[in-house]
């Protein structure tokens, strides 16, 4: 009995070295932070509209496309608003939304009463998909040529200004190849 | 040149600690462990020059160099640099424990040739392991060949701060330091010596290292208020856990030595806690450097570096544990104390620490369990479980401190000094509401808790053996026990500091045009402009805030940084620094022309924090050198 009493010790750390050594082989098989001139990650998160709707990889298809990193609680993201409805508005290309860290029944009512600019949103609670892409806040826009490959990105808030600046020469790129 | 001089001081110090370690277990004669000591640190001393040698001559064929310094960052934090990525804070890892070992051998006398011996084999091992690990899968001196770049990658911007320089070499130095009370457990429980000389050996050095892990992580958190502009000191990040963890068992440890120095109980408790907290360190940094844990301090995911880590750990933890199992103490030991007792007492302060430690590694932990079993799923455990769960500790773990030093080996008489201590304690609250009361004007219940808990504390720790009629037996007792005094008290502030500014902290955010003047509190506050400004490495934007509070007028500046080699933005908060209080202002995102948003905090007590962490600190200190001078 003694024996045994003092071998739980060495038992207990043996659980916890084994579930240790799992994480790692888990985690190993997840993606590093992507960077500009690489594919856009895997994921597979809800849809923010539709949280049984599972949204991967394969549903970000009308592209050339913006990715947007937008949530409630940022007033930046509220800025860049009327911005990303008029490119919507203009059908000048896609925009799919990353709602980020944020209440979904709050971004819901934020999307009915300003109007939504987005394809979809993925709803992303845990910021999940965005250490995958290197997010450091929000707003954040990351441009997706009609490959699937980031081309640019930009951190703060999104206005006629920097779309002419970074993002409308990839998008006449794309156009002239077709 | 010269950093190949330094991989080769890496290897030759690798073959010295592997043939040392392995013959000091081997040999039960006197060895010369203390020259192989100084010989192994000075070729760890050599290696680590050299790589700061790289760093300053700008050498960026070397990888490291190339990925973390600049033609253009000041030449303070290239010296920084040297241990503000992975490689290099390993390096600075493995000297820290060279220089324990070092230290040890030099000062103890206690214990017998095959005591040191082991003490000796199982530093030189660790170090071993840790040089393994650095050549094979960290080196900070591989080169890029043929082509270096002609510039380098750039310093990560938010760690080119003051307090980032010395806050990791002090933690590192904490938390290599837990490995003498490993070895120090290792060697009692392979030797034969008594308890009380290896629990007066461990003693000293257990101190010290808890010592600079408060002021490490005290830095930490200082750094991120500061430096993160969210004007938060402690984020319950998966890191700060990582050390914070270690802290409490290494508090326990200290403590329940104490127990086995004087009264030979809690023999097994001891060596035990010595293998948990050096477990907890190395764990730490296994979650730290294999990237499971994402963090705001993660360093570059390497699963192989993973792998050898948690290698590293099994191997020590577990054949540690295993000699635990079988070479423990079985002898019988009196347990002759009651519940009245400091005994006692010390035995509740283990049991709350240590249970609190497993809590907080628990919560850390639970998000890659729940991942692990809900294929994928993730949540998150934030600030929401662990203050649930560090309330009542630090409630009950107060409420002992109070008395705890009131009370006598094996059974206190009586328990007249309850009314004593209640009557100071009571004086205090009352001194420290009042004081309140005039800064805030109104009172919180929740604040009432610290507030008692904080007079407790102090009553406690100063006053239970004080008297006029004797003032100079008291100073006396002062001077002799100083260090206990000074860090029972520190956590007495930091309990006060943390409770006030949880319950009185004040933000608001919002957007200014410059001109605007709006009111915050009875403060009035005017966005005078934006200012471009030029710095060495990066270019800022830094607005110009004028605050009017009641009857003094004064300017801050808070600034959006962009360093132009990497491109990454960071904020430098404006902070008007007051005893009681901080007046924090950041810079939030731009909008049309020179619109910002803004974010004004107001922060009291929140300097009482560190200066408790920081009496914690002193306190610890003073005593460990007290102790080692006392030992030899």
């Amino acid at each position: 009995m003694r024996r045994f009493l003092n071998l739980t010790p060495f038992i207990a750390f043996g659980i916890l070295v084994v579930l240790l050594y799992s994480f790692l082989n888990q985690e190993n098989e997840e993606l590093e932070s992507v960077l500009v001139d690489q594919s856009v990650p895997e994921f597979q998160l809800p849809e923010l509209e539709d949280p049984e709707n599972l949204i991967s990889k394969s549903n970000i298809n009308n592209l050339p496309a913006l990715i947007n990193v937008w949530a409630t609680w940022c007033i930046a993201c509220r800025v860049e608003h009327p911005f990303l409805m008029q490119l919507k508005n203009e059908s000048i290309l896609t925009v799919y939304g990353l709602n980020y860290k944020d209440d979904r029944q709050k971004a819901l009512n934020l999307l009915e009463r300003d109007g939504n600019p987005f394809e979809f949103s993925i709803f992303d609670e845990y910021g999940k998909l965005a250490i995958d892409l290197g997010v450091y806040g929000a707003p954040e826009t990351f441009f997706v040529d009609k490959t699937g490959i980031i081309r640019e990105r930009h951190v703060g808030v999104l206005n006629d200004k920097v779309w002419k600046d970074k993002f409308e020469k990839f998008l006449k790129e794309d156009n002239e190849d077709k | 040149m010269i950093a190949e001089l330094g991989h080769i001081f890496l290897i030759s110090s690798l073959v010295l600690s592997l043939s040392g370690g392995i013959s000091a277990f081997f040999l039960k004669k006197e060895l010369p462990i203390q020259k192989f000591a100084l010989l192994m640190t000075l070729l760890v001393t050599g290696a680590f020059f050299a790589l700061i040698y790289s760093f300053v001559i700008d050498d960026f064929s070397v990888a490291y160099v190339a990925q973390n310094s600049n033609i253009n960052l000041p030449i303070y934090y290239k010296f920084a640099a040297t241990w503000g990525a992975h490689e290099g804070s390993l390096i600075l890892w493995i000297l820290s424990m060279n220089l324990w070992l070092l230290a040890f051998l030099s000062f103890n006398k206690s214990g017998s040739i095959n005591f040191s011996n082991i003490v000796f084999g199982v530093c030189s091992l660790v170090i071993f392991s840790f040089l393994l690990f650095t050549i094979f899968t960290s080196n900070p001196f591989e080169r890029i060949l043929p082509v270096p770049p002609l510039n380098g990658a750039d310093l990560n911007p938010s760690l080119q701060d003051f307090a980032f320089t010395v806050h990791p070499p002090l933690l590192y130095f904490g938390y290599s330091g837990l490995l003498l009370p490993f070895a120090i457990s290792i060697a009692a429980m392979l030797s034969s010596v008594p308890n009380r000389d290896w629990a007066s050996a461990s003693r000293p050095w257990t101190l010290l290292a808890g010592s600079f892990l408060t002021v490490g992580i005290g830095l930490g958190s200082w750094w991120a208020y500061y430096e993160l502009g969210w004007g938060g000191w402690w984020f319950w990040d998966p890191v700060e856990n990582a050390a914070f963890i270690p802290w409490l068992l290494t508090v326990a440890l200290v403590h329940s030595l104490i127990v086995t120095e004087n009264r030979n109980l809690f023999i097994n408790w001891s060596l035990l806690l010595s293998i948990f907290a050096f477990a907890a360190s190395l764990l730490g940094t296994f979650l730290v450097r294999s990237g499971i844990l994402t963090s705001v301090h993660a360093f570059a995911l390497d699963p192989e570096r993973g792998l050898f880590l948690l290698g590293i750990f099994s191997f020590f933890v577990l054949g540690g544990l295993i000699i635990f199992a079988f070479k423990n103490s079985t002898k019988n030991q009196s347990s002759d104390y009651s519940i009245n007792s400091k005994e006692f007492g010390l035995l509740l302060n283990n049991l709350l620490l240590v249970v609190l430690a497993v809590s907080i590694l628990f919560g850390t932990l639970y998000p890659l369990i729940y991942e692990a079993y809900t294929g994928g799923k993730q949540i998150s455990v934030g600030a929401p479980y662990f203050e649930f769960i560090i309330f009542p500790f630090s409630l009950m773990l107060g409420l002992l401190q109070g008395i705890a030093l009131y009370l006598s080996w094996g059974s206190t008489k009586s328990f007249n000094f309850l009314g004593k201590l209640i009557i100071e304690s009571l004086s205090i609250f009352l001194l420290t509401l009042i004081l309140l009361f005039v800064l805030f004007e109104d009172l919180i219940p929740a604040s009432f808790i610290t507030i008692f808990i904080f007079a407790w504390l102090i009553s406690g720790s100063i006053f239970f053996n004080f008297s006029f009629r004797s003032l100079e037996k008291y100073l006396d007792f002062i001077n002799r026990r100083i260090g206990v005094l000074l860090s029972h008290v520190g956590m007495a502030i930091l309990v006060l500091g943390v409770g006030v500014v949880s319950s009185y902290s004040n933000e608001k955010e919002l957007i200014l045009d410059p001109g605007d003047k709006i009111k915050f509190h009875n403060k009035d506050i005017e966005f005078l402009g934006i200012r471009d400004v030029k710095g060495p490495n990066y270019i800022s934007k830094a607005a110009e805030i004028r605050v009017i509070d009641d009857n003094r007028s004064f300017e801050l500046q808070t600034e959006k940084r962009t360093y132009f080699p990497s491109g990454q933005v960071t904020t430098e908060a404006g902070i008007e620094t007051g005893i009681f209080g901080d007046f924090y202002v950041s810079m939030g995102d731009n909008f049309n022309g020179d619109s910002w948003s803004f974010k004004l905090q107001s922060k009291p007590f929140i300097r009482w924090i560190w200066f408790g962490a920081l009496l914690i600190t002193l306190g610890t200190f003073v005593s460990s050198i007290n102790m080692v001078r006392r030992l030899s």
